[in-house]
């Protein structure tokens, strides 16, 4: 089975290969997403989740430090950029910067009091700070207009210095996150692959040996959360704009149980490219399934359950065996035995 | 201090009532070393069956449902509190058997189905029962005002303090005195060793998850008029829970019972002062409880110091 | 003055006193032994010297400065390096992976976020430098769980090695070994010692008879006898206990 810590392909194609085929259905979307029935507003949805979804993975999969309430980053990111529009000024790059150092600075407190720990203790403590962060912006209601949420928030021109881009439209908002993803997809890729990347993976799989290996455990695990707050912040901060609001919903366990059930379904904890099948796929059971039926949580839910039982490696994993068996290099008992463990 | 009385009083209430949740919370902890995410959704399935039990549910508009519903409040009532923890015990085990396969994995599998059916059953809640506030209708004989000394106290809380504590002593005799709660006790201890005597560990381990449910729902009946009934009612179940074996110890009856009455206490206490935010206490409590310690529960090894 | 030494140790877990005032020293250059039956405290003496458990009293000193309390971590940026009798290594990473994790040029980078690592041609040789030292050279590019026994404790050593440690604790290195592992084992311990000084807690009587030139005899949670092979085989207690019938062996 492969796994996050397997040596990076250096073949040319396999590198860039996936890459460049994301670069290239995004800069198409505005022309497939009608043809197939589906609509502009979607991509950019789907491409603020993915880049929220990476982000996420480099802690959940990459770091194995599970955040059941990542939510609260996110809508960090998206109140922080909402007020900054409303209180300080209106302009796309600074309410970005707001977001991102917002949901970072969050993570930073929260991760200095949860680094030392991981397994069950840091899931829990997640959980619990995700439901205080949730709480505040529920009961703020003159700072984050608590249930009724943040609104009217505006979607500043992208000032480029020799231009100026409106974002007014759907189009102009899709190409932005657009752009944000491929560099985040880009970052995370290297940031994996560098030793800052490595030793992440190796205080994963073994804690005790990092430590005596010279490596100050804490600070990894306290970097690699303030380092996914802070694209989940971005994430956030492209939300509202899109939006053009916040909610205080995203912040809740449910909404934090989702990113986690994304990005398992997809194969996170076992490929780099695992939250792009999940975020799909959420969004495919989402408005295709959810069209047809108004259960169509709880089958996503049922099926979460059904992977984590049966096939926790995810659709990454799964197509995996699939190619691998397709091309027949491995026999059936040598698949099974390719259990995720 | 006086004015701090009827919240001291709401805070050992409260704390009784963690008490049995936390109770079957730490048995399957004990026993099966998973974190239970979704004890918090037995709790409110535990309440919307009562719900249904009480109001006839899907016979409510038959012949069968009116001479239900003409019955005497008191007896559906106590039927209500005899068959949904019956219930909520069956989706226990439906979830222990779906664990199964977790077993022997890293504890993240179990982590992260449990906290699946977390979901799964707070969506089936929001589907069969509607995703509105609802209320539960209790007896008079319970309900209402009562004054004492000068204060007006809510005769629904004397009874839910009341009946959790004789629900915490009848599980303390069960676990003391049958046969089978000493098992489970050895069970909570050392599973291994339990099955190393030739008990069968996976109807053990389905018994106790049933059990620890049925307290959940049992708790989560008597909870509803303090807590109110929302689909969401669960969620905020698991961390007292776990902050309570926590500074009580896995497996530890009495650890649970003391810690939950302290926790119950800072509940209530904390709505003295800041209202609206009394039950995010429990939160910061679990937030200061494990940030600031640096080792683990004191005692005995478990699965949860990864 | 030693390159190593532990002075007046004591080591108590709840009320039990599993060391009780142990001082020893190693000398640079040497090869030292640890020996003694089970539950005898060695393997917690071991963990107090490598700084995985912190001694009640005492002191801990390295070339010339305390090392008492310091953490893992810090413990292994000055020189000192351990291998674990339960073997602990990065399961789902390749062989050279896990040797360069302990390399000291790749820590040094440790906070580099975005070059690649594999693509770093100097690591990689290091690395396979020190793989080709315990003979796993050929298997580089495995992963770690996919090696046989024999292997994964050879690369539980390179691990250790990798960080070019001045001093050396081995853990029990022939724990579940067979005879001709035993003998490569014995074999790269005599290479790698013109290097490094060597600590190593053994079982295996003839093993650490063969290679140390002073070994200490822990019973009791104390020292009870010290000194090299020879002189431990003529020790009279030693001959009169268990130990003596397998030191004859």
């Amino acid at each position: 089975m492969i796994s996050l810590s397997d040596v990076p392909f250096r073949t040319p194609l396999a590198t860039f290969g996936p890459m460049v085929f994301i670069g290239l259905l995004l800069v198409t979307a505005p022309w497939w997403l009608p043809a197939i029935g589906l609509y502009q507003y979607l991509g950019t949805e789907i491409a603020i989740w993915l880049i929220f979804a990476l982000g996420f993975n480099l802690l959940f999969g990459y770091a194995g430090l599970h955040s059941f309430g990542h939510g609260a980053y996110l809508g960090i990111g998206a109140y922080a950029f909402g007020l900054w529009q409303q209180n300080v000024m209106v302009g796309l790059w600074s309410g970005l910067a707001a977001a991102i150092l917002a949901a970072g600075i969050a993570g930073a407190i929260v991760g200095a009091l949860i680094s030392h720990r991981r397994g069950i203790y840091y899931a829990l403590m997640t959980i619990a700070f995700g439901q205080v962060f949730w709480f505040s912006a529920m009961k703020l209601h003159s700072i984050t207009g608590g249930e009724d949420g943040l609104l009217g928030i505006p979607r500043p021109a992208l000032e480029l210095g020799f231009a100026s881009v409106d974002m007014r439209s759907n189009v102009a908002l899709f190409y932005l996150a657009a752009v944000f993803l491929i560099v985040a997809l880009v970052v995370l890729r290297r940031l994996v692959n560098s030793p800052f990347g490595r030793v992440l993976q190796a205080i994963r799989q073994n804690e005790m040996r990092a430590r005596f290996a010279g490596y100050e455990v804490w600070h990894f695990k306290w970097a690699a959360f303030v380092i996914s707050a802070m694209f989940a912040g971005l994430a956030g901060g492209l939300f509202s704009m899109a939006q053009q609001s916040a909610y205080p919903d995203v912040m809740s366990l449910h909404q934090s149980g989702l990113i986690v059930m994304m990005v398992l379904v997809g194969g996170g904890l076992v490929s780099f490219w695992g939250p792009i099948f999940g975020v799909l796929l959420y969004f495919v059971a989402r408005d295709v399934l959810g069209g047809l039926t108004e259960t169509w949580l709880l089958w996503y839910g049922l099926m979460f359950m059904g992977m984590v039982m049966l096939r926790p490696e995810g659709v990454a994993g799964m197509l995996h065996l699939l190619v691998r068996r397709v091309s027949g290099e491995r026999s059936g008992a040598e698949l099974a035995a390719e259990k995720v463990s | 201090m006086t004015y701090l009385l009827p919240h001291i009083l709401n805070g050992l209430t409260l704390g009784l009532l963690f008490a049995l949740i936390a109770l079957g919370f730490t048995l399957i902890v004990g026993v099966m070393e998973v974190i239970n995410l979704a004890h918090g959704s037995l709790f409110a399935l535990g309440a919307y069956f009562a719900l249904t039990v009480i109001g006839g549910g899907w016979f409510a508009g038959t012949e069968f449902g009116a001479w239900w519903l003409g019955l005497p409040i008191e007896h559906r009532y106590i039927l209500a509190l005899v068959v949904a923890p019956v219930l909520s015990a069956g989706a226990g085990m439906l979830l222990e058997l779906c664990l199964r396969p977790t077993h022997g994995k890293a504890p993240l599998y179990g982590l992260l189905l449990t906290f699946g059916a977390a979901l799964v059953i707070e969506e089936i809640i929001r589907l069969g029962w509607g995703t509105g506030e609802q209320n539960l209708q209790v007896p008079t004989a319970i309900n209402g005002p009562v004054l004492i000394g000068g204060f007006i106290y809510s005769k629904y809380k004397f009874f839910a303090a009341a009946f959790s504590a004789a629900a915490i002593v009848a599980v303390w005799l069960f676990l003391e005195r049958t046969p089978y709660g000493a098992i489970i006790k050895a069970g909570a201890h050392d599973s291994e060793m339990v099955r190393a005597l030739g008990y069968d560990l996976s109807k053990l381990r389905l018994f106790v998850f049933g059990f620890g449910a049925s307290l959940a729902g049992l708790a989560g009946i008597v909870m509803v008029p303090i807590w109110g009934l929302r689909p969401h009612v669960g969620i905020d179940v698991v961390i007292p829970a776990f902050l309570i074996i926590v500074i009580g110890g896995i497996g530890s009856f009495w650890g649970a019972v003391v810690a939950a009455l302290m926790v119950g206490l800072a509940v209530g206490i904390t709505g003295a002062y800041a209202g609206a935010w009394a039950t995010m206490s429990m939160y910061i409590l679990l937030i200061l409880v494990v940030g600031l310690r640096s080792r683990g529960l004191f005692g005995r090894k478990s699965a949860l110091e990864n | 003055m030693s390159l190593f030494e532990a002075h007046n140790i004591q080591k108590r877990f709840g009320s039990r006193v599993v060391l009780e005032n142990i001082s020893l020293s190693f000398e640079e250059g040497q090869v030292s032994g640890i020996m003694g039956p089970n539950g005898a405290g060695k393997t917690t003496c071991f963990h107090v010297l490598t700084g995985q458990h912190q001694p009640d009293r005492g002191e801990i000193v390295f070339d010339g400065r305390s090392i008492t309390g310091l953490p893992p971590q810090r413990i292994a940026t000055k020189g000192i390096s351990r291998s674990f009798q339960i073997m602990n290594l990065f399961d789902d990473s390749v062989v050279i992976e896990n040797v360069m994790l302990a390399l000291p040029e790749f820590r040094e980078r440790r906070r580099s976020f975005l070059a690649p690592v594999f693509g770093d041609a100097a690591l990689v040789d290091a690395a396979m430098q020190v793989l080709e030292q315990v003979g796993l050279a050929a298997k580089a590019w495995e992963k770690a769980t996919s090696l046989s026994y024999g292997d994964r404790r050879a690369l539980e050593i390179g691990v250790a090695l990798a960080a070019r440690p001045r001093i050396l604790f081995l853990d029990e290195p022939t724990s579940g070994l067979g005879s001709d592992a035993i003998r490569n084992l014995a074999r790269l311990v005599k290479r790698m010692r013109q290097t490094v000084t060597i600590v190593m807690i053994e079982h295996d009587m003839r093993f650490l008879f063969e290679l140390a030139d002073r070994i200490s005899v822990i019973h009791w949670g104390q020292v009870i006898a010290e000194g090299t092979p020879q002189e431990l085989q003529a020790n009279p207690w030693i001959r009169r206990s268990s130990l003596g019938e397998l030191a004859d062996a």
